[in-house]
């Protein structure tokens, strides 16, 4: 295992998902135990209006498999807010089959979409995955696929069904088959996870006793830049998810924070106070071509760039207090954006670009908030005393956030609408510093 | 026979006068003496009582002089004592302060010297340094400056409230407020380096009003004497 950055202190293991963890050497404990404590929890707290009717019948012979189909298929719907799981009723055997469904019956128990399939076990050991997405008043299939595949992708193909039914209905791509990276605090540790979107398959690609922050996906899901404090101060690499490699991108002198990729992947925005205060600067995935952006005597930091490349917001207190600024990529035409309140921090640009998630300090609440970038309305998305580091998913329709519940951080996550509201609790001490991968299609 | 009998009693007089309880065997010796010879005898006895009154006052002088000498012993040892005193003190003191006057960290470390207060808190998003905090920042960097070998690290640290990166750049920004204000008094830049923990190395673990004071600070930590590195 060959790493860029010092590899006899750093080991390196390839675990049963394919996952590469590397961690330094004099910290290689309770590898096991300490992923499994720190599996996530996904608890639904609000529901969305106009939710879709959807039946999800158990796929025939899934009950042979180990992880059953039809229940996380069923699970990322709800989790989604947008669809009504409706009960599958009494009437056996169930169809799996087009030329088996009674449409009348489906449609008299208010099923307008109805998804089965089958899940066969081949002669050579792989295993077949059929599904079928029918629409019951025109009785006709919407979408149907068969997959093959090995036994350790059952979870992840249940995903991409679920992804398919999500964008057939919604007409948005789903991010079931994504991935997050957030930090696991444990006494004495932290550690840098990546796990499937819904919680499950949680893995830590970095362990340290001293703190993990800002962990940055690159747009094609292969890298993860961070800060670490591993050398007791501020210092960012970028991790290779594929090879477990990792290399320092910044440790000037002074703070090297905020890591932002620019939408193709190619360079990163990233704060640095080497000359004085914390200023933006860019610079190459490498390392190489570091320019400085920004030019105050103020605090500057939070890059997020537009989806467009053309714009970057970041967090200033030029103005005497920390508000959020947009200025073009070559560090023109600065402008203020916000000016409710004297503490607005953290603005993340929506996938689509029309809005910005940032956190909006109001009435001594830290509150998560949202700016339409056309009508510049506000509109507070949460009321919890202590909210911090949004990400959105890469469809925009959630935004994951870090908060603190009963003195312990936890993660959650609201719609961009406010309607829907989910809790994510760890067995860690702390979960906190969520980041959203990006969609599968992407990598 | 009359005068022999009158010298009896007056012998007898002047030895019960002179020698209280004055036993029978000390009556019989008197008596066989004074059938030996009266004049001898009243001669001897005179003497005698001399000699006791002598010893008597031989003794009591020396009871005095005993006592005067123990006085004069005590006052000896006491005035020993009060001079030792001054040399166990400055002993023990000197090896204090001798330590102290040439040893920095021993300087540091003495309560009574405000070297030994290293912190210096801030108001939420200030990195001003408050005047009740300008002392200590002046007595470090004058000392500093009288120890240019001293090197200090300032650890700026933050509330857990807000940004973890904006806290970051806060804390950095604390920390470098305080390397200026030293270096305007003329400590060698080189003498003093920086690092911001933002929120991320919280010394008071709660979440109120008094954890967050707490974690408002910059620290002054001298390398090699609070810290190895």
């Amino acid at each position: 295992m060959k790493s860029t950055l010092s590899p006899d202190r750093w080991r390196c293991t390839r675990n049963q998902n394919g996952w590469l963890w590397c961690i330094p050497a004099g910290l290689l404990l309770c590898l096991f135990a300490a992923t499994a404590r720190a599996q996530l929890t996904i608890e639904i707290i609000g529901g969305g209006a106009d939710q879709i009717p959807i039946t999800v019948l158990p796929l025939a012979d899934e009950d042979n498999f180990q992880q059953r189909i039809s229940q996380i298929v069923s699970a990322d719907l709800a989790r989604s807010g947008r669809f009504r799981l409706q009960e599958i009723g009494s009437v056996r055997p169930l169809p799996s089959e087009p030329s088996e469904v009674n449409y009348r019956y489906w449609k008299n128990r208010g099923s307008q979409t109805l998804v089965i399939g089958r899940v066969i076990q081949r002669p050579d050991g792989k295993v077949e995955v059929r599904f079928r997405m029918l629409d019951t008043a025109k009785e006709a299939q919407a979408v149907g696929y068969a997959y093959t595949i090995v036994m350790p992708q059952m979870r992840a193909i249940a995903h991409k069904i679920s992804d398919i039914i999500y964008e057939k209905l919604t007409g948005e791509p789903g991010v079931f088959s994504t991935r997050i990276a957030y930090v696991a605090r444990f006494p004495q540790r932290f550690e840098l996870h990546v796990a499937d979107a819904d919680g499950v398959n949680s893995q830590f690609i970095l362990a340290h006793n001293e703190p993990i922050i800002s962990p940055a996906w690159s747009p094609d899901g292969t890298r993860i830049a961070y800060v670490s404090f591993e050398q007791r101060r501020s210092i960012i690499f970028v991790h290779n998810l594929v090879d477990g490699t990792r290399r320092v991108l910044a440790a000037y002198e002074g703070i090297n924070s905020a890591p932002a990729w620019t939408p193709d992947g190619k360079r990163l925005a990233i704060a640095l106070s080497k000359d004085g205060v914390s200023q933006i600067y860019m610079i190459d995935a490498d390392g190489n071509g570091l320019t400085r952006l920004t030019n105050s005597n103020a605090i500057d930091t939070e890059p997020s760039f537009a989806p467009d490349g053309k714009y970057i917001l970041f967090t200033s207190d030029r103005g005497g207090s920390p508000q959020i600024y947009r200025m073009s990529v070559s560090g023109n035409n600065i402008e203020r954006m916000t000016f409710e309140g004297n503490y607005n921090v953290t603005p993340r640009y929506s996938p689509d670009g029309k809005s910005f998630a940032f956190i909006q300090r109001i009435q001594g609440r830290y509150s998560l908030a949202l700016m339409d970038l056309t009508t510049r309305q506000t509109q507070i998305l949460t009321d919890s005393p202590l909210d911090g580091s949004p990400a959105f998913a890469p469809n925009g329709r959630l935004i994951l956030y870090a908060s603190i519940v009963g003195g312990h951080g936890i993660l959650a996550a609201v719609s961009s609408d406010g309607r829907i509201k989910q809790k994510i609790t760890s067995s860690a001490q702390d979960v906190r510093e969520p980041a959203w991968g990006p969609l599968a299609g992407n990598r | 026979m009359k005068q022999i009998f009158i010298a009896v009693c007056a012998a007898l007089l002047v030895a019960g006068c002179s020698s209280k309880g004055t036993t029978t065997q000390g009556k019989a010796a008197i008596e066989q003496r004074s059938v030996a010879d009266q004049n001898q005898q009243a001669t001897a006895d005179e003497a005698a009582k001399q000699a006791r009154i002598q010893q008597e006052q031989e003794q009591l002088k020396q009871q005095v002089e005993e006592q005067k000498r123990r006085q004069e012993e005590e006052a000896r040892k006491t005035a020993a004592a009060e001079a030792e005193k001054p040399v166990v003190k400055p002993l023990a003191d000197t090896s204090m302060t001798g330590k102290a006057l040439t040893d920095p960290a021993s300087m540091l470390k003495d309560p009574a010297s405000p070297l030994s207060k290293r912190s210096i808190y801030y108001d939420f998003d200030a990195y001003n340094i408050k005047e009740e905090f300008q002392h200590l920042v002046e007595a470090h960097g004058k000392f500093l400056l009288e120890h240019k070998d001293l090197k200090v690290r300032i650890e700026g640290n933050c509330d857990e409230r807000g940004s973890r990166e904006y806290n970051l750049a806060l804390g950095q920004r604390r920390a470098d407020s305080v390397k200026k204000a030293m270096t305007l008094l003329g400590v060698t830049p080189k003498q003093i380096q920086t690092v911001s923990f933002g929120a991320e190395k919280p010394k008071a673990p709660g979440h109120d009003e008094e954890a967050w004071a707490e974690n408002r600070r910059s620290d002054i930590v001298y390398i090699g004497i609070d810290t190895q590195h």
